[in-house]
């Protein structure tokens, strides 16, 4: 499976990556450092004060100077401090954000795939009867209606109507201190969250599973008496899943993109919500740290995917 | 014949679309002795696929199968459960296809899509099953099968493939070989190395074969019997040799008299069949070949002829057949193809007049 091959192009996008990062990191840093505003601004400090404080986080040097002592210092693995809580070290907090909001985007994409690509195999087994104009209808309702919209009903159902349901834990709670959530706290967020990408998963699935199911190898197998879960399972929707992961990229970035919403929204003490607040903040570094974890992110989601290319079609090969 | 394998009695097989009911196979009858091998001959969409997906149950919506009897070893396969059916596709019939790429699935290796037939039925002992794989693999002659049977289907050659799937479909030891159209998509040498193993492999293993082909030249080659369709029609059937030498259907001679040979006269002029096959959907009355065909005479507008015995195992459906064509209408030295130019009967049943183009099709008629 790994062959010289695999290994350098995993070290070629690896490179990449890297220089992503850097990319990245350099034009966020750039941007948030030409806003107006600092950080100091809601506390009142004038004079001498302001500039003893903005020499204590090297913010009276030149841009490029303090981007230059960011990179050598994020590179070793300190992201810097944070402004608003004088001196807290970055690095462990937004860790220990990301694993939170791992959690829940790795709920949400587990949500998608299982649901996604049953819906859609369902969907295309039963065309053109209610199973499938069912589920095709609730994946319109996944892609087209905004996360925001349907968090917000969700708040609204279980937490104000329903609270006798839930009792009215429908999230985290307010002064939340473990590292991972709840099942009961995570699923309500985590279906929300996934429910946009299941649809578009369904979608695919459903098209891809059409179009495989009409192949002449599907023919084949059937000729060859093979049982039809064994047709439908092993031969078509191995093949269906190939259109499928090469969506599972712009997928990725749309859960991590949706989680910054829905963390807003249901209190999650994970990355997206410190991105939020960063920002109104103007506590850049870690605003900056949080864009460089989610660039990261991304281009390792879309590595995996690339990778998982090969797992499911032998014709791709690096 | 009481001891044949397979016996066809009136299958139809018709297609519900949103235009229209297409008949695809209208009352087709026909048998396989054991070891027999038999071709079906005919222009793409007369039905020749559609009979063999219907034997094999592997009709697909649209379709179904609307009439007949289809007896296989004393029980009729129409009427056998789903698992029933299953349990002899693959077993006790098989069938290979076409276009042996995209027949095979991608993302499978050869060695497991041919081992995974035998897995489906009980007929091998499973321990067998993968060093059997290779011996299939060696019987239909790819080299180094030991190694390539590891291979995925894309680093086979065409012809490889096609032997693959011939591995696949002799797995289980098949009575019955259903091959629709195995050398269309390769080259002529491979053609004739496929049609040599299948050939080889009739003899070895007794299994009859049925070809499913437009290609006359490969009939020539593999099978003692042969059945002409047309239309979703049975139009004519014998041995190979009162095919190829005493053709009876104009159809049928038709097909030969456009078929280029190499030992032909110099000057011998090919001839095309004028025309398209009918629609199925809305047929012509009486012989469906009538629109098409140089001897046509005035019964052939309105009755449907059946299929009669004009030899000893030859049979033909046709109201002229070809022995008065030549007696009457000089069909030997025929060089208008057109229909009715043999026998002056033009489409409404009048002679065909002076001019060509009828006014009526000239100027369109305004109301």
């Amino acid at each position: 499976m790994l062959t010289r091959g695999t290994l350098i192009y995993i070290a070629q996008r690896l490179a990449l990556i890297a220089f992503t990062l850097v990319a990245v990191s350099f034009l966020v840093f750039i941007t948030v450092h030409s806003l107006p505003g600092s950080a100091f601004e809601s506390e009142r400090v004038h004079g001498k004060a302001l500039q003893l404080l903005l020499h204590e986080y090297g913010l009276d040097r030149p841009v490029l100077v303090q981007y230059w002592s960011f990179l050598t210092n994020a590179i070793r693995g300190n992201l810097g401090v944070s402004f608003q809580i004088r001196g807290l070290p970055i690095t462990p907090l937004v860790m220990r954000e990301l694993s939170v909001s791992a959690e829940l985007g790795g709920t949400a994409l587990l949500i998608t795939i299982g649901l996604g690509t049953t819906f859609g195999v369902l969907a295309a087994l039963r065309q053109n009867t209610w199973v499938d104009y069912t589920l095709t209808s609730i994946a319109v309702v996944g892609y087209s209606v905004p996360s925001f919209v349907l968090a917000g009903l969700g708040v609204l159902i279980f937490s104000y109507w329903l609270p006798t349901v839930t009792n009215g834990v429908i999230s985290y709670p307010a002064i939340w201190t473990g590292s991972y959530g709840t099942l009961v706290e995570l699923s309500l967020p985590a279906i929300i969250l996934g429910f946009y990408t299941s649809g578009q998963v369904t979608r695919i699935t459903r098209a891809a599973m059409l179009e495989v199911l009409q192949q002449d190898y599907i023919r084949t197998a059937r000729a060859k008496g093979l049982k039809s879960r064994v047709v439908t399972v092993r031969h078509a929707l191995r093949n269906a899943l190939i259109p499928v992961i090469s969506i599972l990229g712009p997928l990725v970035i749309s859960i991590i993109t949706g989680s910054v919403i829905i963390e807003t929204i249901f209190g999650i003490p994970g990355l997206g919500k410190e991105f939020v607040e960063s920002i109104t903040a103007a506590d850049y570094n870690i605003t900056v740290a949080v864009f460089t974890v989610y660039a990261l992110l991304i281009g390792i989601a879309n590595l995996i995917v690339d990778l998982l290319y090969t797992v499911v079609d032998p014709r791709i090969r690096y | 014949m009481t001891d044949s394998i397979l016996e066809v009695r009136n299958l139809s097989t018709h297609f519900f679309t949103d235009d229209g009911e297409v008949k695809a196979v209208r009352g087709v009858s026909f048998s396989v002795a054991p070891g027999e091998t038999l071709g079906i001959v005919g222009e793409s969409g007369c039905g020749k696929s559609v009979t063999a997906m219907s034997v094999l149950g592997l009709v697909q919506r649209p379709g179904k199968v609307v009439g007949g009897e289809i007896m296989f070893k004393g029980s009729d396969l129409l009427k056998l459960s789903k698992e029933e059916l299953r349990n002899i596709r693959g077993r006790d019939i098989a069938m290979i296809f076409q276009d042996p790429l995209s027949s095979l699935n991608p993302v499978l290796r050869v060695g497991f899509q041919i081992d995974e037939a035998m897995y489906a039925h009980d007929k091998i002992p499973k321990d067998q099953v993968e060093t059997r794989g290779v011996d299939l693999l060696k019987q239909v002659r790819v080299s180094d099968a030991a190694r390539r049977i590891k291979d995925f289907p894309h680093q086979f050659s065409g012809g490889m493939r096609q032997r693959a799937m011939i591995a696949m479909g002799l797995s289980n030891k098949p009575d019955l070989l259903i091959a629709d159209e195995p050398t269309t998509a390769l080259d002529v040498t491979v053609q004739a190395q496929i049609l040599e193993l299948l050939r080889d492999l009739n003899e070895q293993t007794g299994a009859a074969i049925i070809l499913i082909t437009h290609n006359l030249g490969v009939v020539a080659g593999l099978c003692k019997r042969v059945l002409v369709m047309y239309a979703g029609e049975i139009v004519e059937q014998g041995t190979v040799e009162q095919i190829f030498e005493r053709p009876q259907h104009p159809y049928t001679w038709s097909l030969l008299r456009s078929v280029p040979r190499i030992d032909a006269n110099r000057g011998h002029r090919l001839l095309s069949i004028e025309g398209l096959p009918p629609d199925l959907i809305d047929l012509p009355q009486g012989c469906k070949f009538n629109p098409r065909c140089p001897f046509r005479v005035e019964r052939c507008f309105t009755e449907s002829p059946l299929l009669e015995q004009v030899a000893p195992e030859q049979r033909a459906a046709c109201w002229v057949t070809m022995e008065r064509a030549y007696a009457e209408m000089g069909a030997g030295s025929i060089t208008d193809t057109s229909p009715g130019a043999a026998s002056g009967i033009h489409p409404t049943g009048r002679a065909r007049p002076a001019v060509e183009v009828p006014v009526a099709m000239a100027e369109p008629v305004s109301d």
